[in-house]
């Protein structure tokens, strides 16, 4: 019995969540409409959970995710405000993640700094574009093409009443592709045998350098995605808006680490992870519990799942 | 005259297989006493248990005829023995006074201040006992060189201050990292050490340092006492006689098909950091060793063969020339590897047996990069029956797996694809002797299949019991061919040592 | 085992419910109002807040402030958390052309949503805030008499930020309207780091071009920085005498202790922080008891800081 608590512990914890949501919030907490809402609110946090699983599955971390996400929202801004079409907009936004990925990657896996350091330093350098490129300032209003914005507010019609968002179809997409090239391709089996031993994985013909690299490009494209919902949701941009995403990101994956025997970054548990902070977010606001106090439960839920899951292995393992 | 330290029928298994059958040592009053015997005979386990970090199951220890047991390392401290460890255990970021005082109680100040100014003169005097006066106490020790570095731990042990006054110093290899010169120096401070009517215990691979430094000399073999007796009535050879003395096992399956005439693995002017430059030729179907003592070159030469390591030099597979600057390109020019290292380098603990077995061959379960977990999962079974593995299935992780088992999974992947050439490092290190079998037996098999083989152990009873030929390897270098039919483990251990009857070593060298 | 699984569940759930009940005080009766901003930890919004709060509570509603910490996406998310609560009106203070995923939310739920300093927006039954209008003309009037109506002003402008662009475009209509006045200068300082740097420095070869005494009359800023700028510049040139007339607006702390300590610096503008707090309440009460209101923006009196009542 303890072995499952312990095992299970998180979905235990999240299925316990969402009942008590549900317990006090009877009318409006398990409703579709609910359900739709909370998905559309973490899509942004979905995608850059999804993309920072990529490079934890390796045992790295990115932290210069935040920063690549209010960049990319950035860079998409200036060139509508320069008068530049949405198709140009976004592929910029993307291939600055791509290049700010790369950067990474080459930092991380070529020259060799820690991940941790090496994107401490991105996630400022990042900022600091961020600001130069805005001046500083938010872009908004007229200079955001409704062709952009709209993208937000739109939606696939569900019956008569309910649509669901486009950010929730764009957000489980991502997931769906990086569940793809991690779990079902050659690609991803390596990535997964880098984290497990990436000494082993070079010696058994992995070319890890390689797919380090490319590993973090990954999740620096990912970043401007999620960057670009964020700016389309707030059919504005600026230069730090997405930089609270990293903490949660983080978060998220670490929750669903949790729910692994050998504690591996899958981002279905990722997705799940994603959720429980969304739901936090949005039982505690309909209950009206202060903000502050939701950072608090959220702390003491990831060390509650952590701890309980390093019971477990202690015991098994 | 009364012992000194007297160990009687120490006993000591470890997960159930013993290390350590009855074995007793006996050192007098200011002697230097060497240990000596193969990897695994039990030294270590035997000096562990003198030191108070291993308890034995059985043992009668007693210290100037009285009966002792030794819980803790203070214990063992207070009772006057002092241990130098083979690992150079430093804090680079620490003064040498500081390391010289690792683990110990710092001379204090009333108010609680360390006393920097006695710290240093108890240092400087305790290096002053092996000659050392250049060496600074306040230098940071990741300053000095590897030598110097070891001197420093050296002289930790001769700093009697706020511990019982030292008896006997237990050394593990203390000269592995040292000069010449070092070397003498210290010598110098053993002899010396004796003269007072101390003593020393002296473990060693080199038995020159035996026969140049020690009074008496103990054997052990299989966690026995095999002999005691003084360097001036017994010989090198007999020493080493002592160290194998079992007849070579029956264990190893005989060659079945012969070896063919074609060289598979061609290799020249192959050379590494402190390796080479090395030439070897192995045929298909041929079984090579790679025999020498600890650090000879024996593992970086596979390694360089698999391009883990910067290398420069010729190596041609089936004629062809393998340009590897990296592992996955040996694997893909025909080579398959099994690394020293089972858990550091060759497996990962947290994945499948499936997923630790296909890793060098995964584009053969792949279509436009997707997996095919099918025909992924009907691989690693036949690969997983074929080494004879014992595990519930494909999915289980390999953490979970006994070493033997774990050493098959790292033999199915080398295999899965059938590779021209095998290296194995070591492959049955830590291997219980029913999978020992099994893995001579597929070797045999890998082998009449046209398989070149490179085999390169500690184990000299494997090595000439499976080996067709024999690459003897002396710093770095080759030291010698030896054809492995004729050729003893005494011989071998011999020629590892460097005192090698030349002719039949060059004649095999000519015929590669 | 699952009956003793569902327990620990229910224990958890009890657990978090007393935590959170304690914290949360669930009240359903009277009106529920919930205010949404990203800049609670900003003094200015904090103001509004208390001021909101103090007439909420007259009113007896429930109020439910959220702070999403800088968060402007967040703001949209807790607006629709809102609407799902259906709560009987929100009240935001953040630009509304960001978030207008969330006010369409409320839109298509029938509530009302307040602005409060936000900016107008046609999704927004009123914005509440001050007179950027009345308050360039009142500092440019008080210009223009002091100075009896004759002579050179120097202006302080930043046209690129819509709401002080206003201020300049008044007080060119102002200083425009009376014949003697003349405009010596029309100064874009530099912002990046403040306004005062580099309007002093701006000033400074604005004097050193006008050396005689009473060739600059008065000058006139569209905010409290380049008027204390300009200050600096005139009592560095030893020109503090001439009697040159300084205008702000906003009336921020340092000005307010330079128009005290009775200097050139003598006028500025104070808006009612708390005042657009208390007068929105008030409008969410109007639409509460179901009155219309038709202004899209509300404005609160603004006071006009001299020496008499800098120190106040």
């Amino acid at each position: 019995m303890i072995g499952v608590l312990r095992r299970y512990g998180t979905i235990v914890g999240f299925v316990g969540i969402v009942l008590f949501f549900w317990i006090s919030l009877p009318e409006t907490f398990m409703t579709g409409r609910n359900w739709l809402n909370i998905s559309q609110q973490v899509s942004m946090l979905t995608v850059t959970a999804a993309a920072m699983t990529i490079v934890m599955v390796m045992g790295d971390f990115d932290l210069s995710v935040g920063t690549m996400a209010s960049l990319a929202g950035v860079v998409a801004a200036v060139l509508f405000k320069l008068g530049f079409g949405v198709p140009l907009a976004v592929s910029a936004a993307l291939a600055t993640g791509l290049v700010g990925g790369a950067l990474n990657g080459i930092l991380v896996s070529y020259i060799g700094i820690l991940p941790f350091i090496a994107t401490l330093a991105t996630l400022t350098v990042f900022s600091g574009f961020a600001f130069l490129i805005s001046d500083g300032r938010t872009i908004f209003g007229r200079d955001i093409p409704e062709a952009f914005s709209g993208f937000a507010r739109s939606g696939v019609p569900l019956g008569d009443l309910v649509s669901i968002p486009a950010l929730t179809i764009a957000a489980l997409a991502f997931v769906l592709i990086v569940w793809i090239v991690l779990e079902q391709t050659v690609f991803g089996r390596r990535l997964y045998a880098i984290g497990g031993n990436s000494r082993a994985a070079l010696l058994a013909g992995v070319y890890v350098r390689r797919l380090r690299l490319a590993a973090f490009v990954l999740t620096g494209v990912g970043a401007a995605i999620a960057g670009l919902l964020y700016a389309s949701r707030v059919a504005s941009a600026n230069p730090t808006q997405g930089d609270g995403l990293m903490l949660d990101a983080i978060a998220a994956v670490f929750l669903g680490m949790t729910m692994s025997e050998e504690w591996e970054p899958r981002v279905h548990a990722t997705l799940i992870g994603v959720f429980i902070l969304g739901v936090l977010d949005n039982g505690l606001t309909q209950m009206s519990v202060d903000s502050y106090i939701r950072d608090i439960l959220v702390g003491a839920i990831i060390l509650a799942a952590v701890a309980s899951s390093s019971l477990w292995r202690r015991d098994t393992g | 005259m009364t012992d000194l330290a007297a160990l009687h029928d120490v006993t000591k298994a470890y997960a159930g297989v013993p290390a350590l059958r009855g074995a007793r040592l006996t050192i007098a009053p200011g002697e230097v006493h060497a240990l000596v015997g193969e990897n695994g005979a039990g030294k270590s386990t035997l000096i562990k248990i003198l030191a108070g970090v291993t308890p034995p199951d059985a043992a009668s220890i007693a210290i100037d005829g009285r009966s002792v047991s030794i819980d803790t390392p203070h214990a063992a401290a207070d009772l006057g023995l002092r241990f130098i460890h083979q690992e150079l255990d430093v804090v680079p970021a620490l003064s040498v006074a500081e390391n010289i005082f690792l683990g110990r109680r710092y001379p204090m100040r009333p108010a609680g201040f360390i006393d920097w100014r006695t710290l240093g003169q108890a240092a400087t005097e305790a290096m002053g006992r092996l000659g050392i006066t250049d060496i600074d106490p306040r230098r940071k020790m990741a300053r000095l060189g590897l030598g110097d570095q070891m001197l420093v731990r050296l002289s930790a042990a001769f700093l009697d201050r706020g511990t019982a006054p030292a008896r006997l110093y237990v050394m593990d290899e203390p000269t592995a990292s040292l000069n010449g010169e070092e070397t003498e120096r210290l010598f110098r401070v053993l002899r010396e050490i004796r003269d007072t009517g101390r003593s020393v215990l002296y473990v060693t691979h080199r038995l020159d340092e035996v026969m140049r430094l020690c009074d008496r000399v103990t054997v052990m073999r299989g966690g026995e006492t095999i002999s005691t007796a003084a360097t001036s009535d017994t010989s090198e050879a007999a020493i080493i006689r002592d160290m194998i003395g079992r007849p070579v096992d029956e264990a190893y399956p005989r060659r079945a098909t012969p070896v063919s005439d074609e060289t598979v693995l061609d290799v020249d002017d192959l050379a590494g950091a402190g390796i080479g430059p090395v030439r070897l030729a192995v045929k298909a179907g041929e079984i090579v060793g790679l025999a020498g003592l600890s650090g000879a070159g024996q593992s970086e030469v596979l390694r360089l063969l698999m391009a883990a390591d910067r290398r420069t030099g010729r190596v041609r597979v089936a004629a062809k020339p393998q340009q590897a600057a990296q592992p996955p390109q040996a694997w893909r020019s025909g080579l398959a590897y099994v690394p020293r290292e089972r858990r550091s380098e060759g497996l990962m603990l947290t994945r499948s047996i499936a997923a630790n077995v296909t890793l060098p061959h995964l584009r053969l379960f792949a279509r436009g990069g997707f997996l095919n977990r099918g025909s992924e999962r009907e691989a690693v079974s036949a690969a997983g029956d074929e080494v004879r593995l014992v595990a519930r299935g494909p999915d289980q992780h390999c953490y979970k797996l006994s070493g033997g088992n774990q050493q098959k999974v790292l033999f199915a992947r080398a295999l899965l694809e059938r590779p021209r050439i095998l290296l194995l490092d070591e492959p049955t290190r830590g291997v219980d002797v029913g999978a020992k079998f099994d893995i001579y037996t597929l070797i045999r098999e890998v082998s009449s299949r046209g398989t070149a083989i490179l085999i390169a152990s500690s184990d000299f009873p494997e090595l000439l019991g499976m080996c067709d030929r024999i690459i003897v390897m002396r710093d770095g270098r080759i030291g010698g061919v030896l054809p492995a039919a004729d050729l003893s483990e005494e011989d071998l251990l011999t020629h590892c040592y460097g005192h090698a009857a030349a002719a039949p070593a060059t004649a095999a060298a000519s015929g590669a | 085992m699952k009956f003793s699984m569902l327990r620990g569940i229910a224990g958890r759930a009890l657990l978090s419910m007393a935590v959170l009940g304690a914290a949360a005080g669930i009240a359903q009766a009277e009106s529920r109002v919930a205010v949404v901003t990203p800049y609670l930890a900003q003094p200015g919004t904090q103001f509004y807040v208390e001021g909101f709060e103090a007439a909420a509570a007259e009113n007896g509603w429930d109020v439910n402030v959220i702070d999403t910490k800088g968060d402007v996406g967040a703001v949209i998310s807790r607006i629709e958390d809102m609407v799902t609560q259906n709560v009987d009106a929100i009240v935001i203070n953040v630009d509304p052309q960001q978030i207008t995923a969330g006010l369409q939310a409320a839109a298509d739920a029938g509530i009302p949503v307040f602005g409060m300093d936000s900016g107008s927006d046609p999704l927004l039954v009123t914005n509440v805030t001050s007179n950027g209008y009345a308050m360039a003309a009142e500092t440019a009037v008080y210009v223009a008499n002091r100075i009896g109506g004759t002579g050179n002003v120097v202006m302080f402008v930043f046209d690129a930020f819509p709401p002080v662009q206003v201020r300049g475009h008044i007080a060119d209509a102002v200083f425009g309207n009376f014949p003697d006045v003349d405009v010596l200068d029309r100064v874009t300082p530099d912002v990046t780091d403040g306004g005062i740097a580099d309007s002093r420095a701006k000033m400074e070869a604005i004097l050193a071009a006008n050396p005689e005494p009473g060739s600059i009359a008065a000058v006139w800023a569209a905010w409290d920085q380049p008027a204390l700028g300009a200050l600096q510049a005139i009592e560095a040139a030893g020109r503090e005498g001439e009697g040159i007339v300084i205008t702000g607006i906003d009336a921020n702390p340092q000005a307010r202790e330079a128009i005290a300590a009775g200097g050139n610096f003598e006028a500025s503008i104070a808006q009612d922080f708390q005042g657009i707090g208390r007068t929105t309440a008030d409008a969410v009460s109007r639409v509460l008891a179901g009155e219309e209101i038709k202004q899209g923006v509300m404005y609160v009196p603004t006071k006009l800081i001299t020496s008499a009542n800098a120190s106040d």
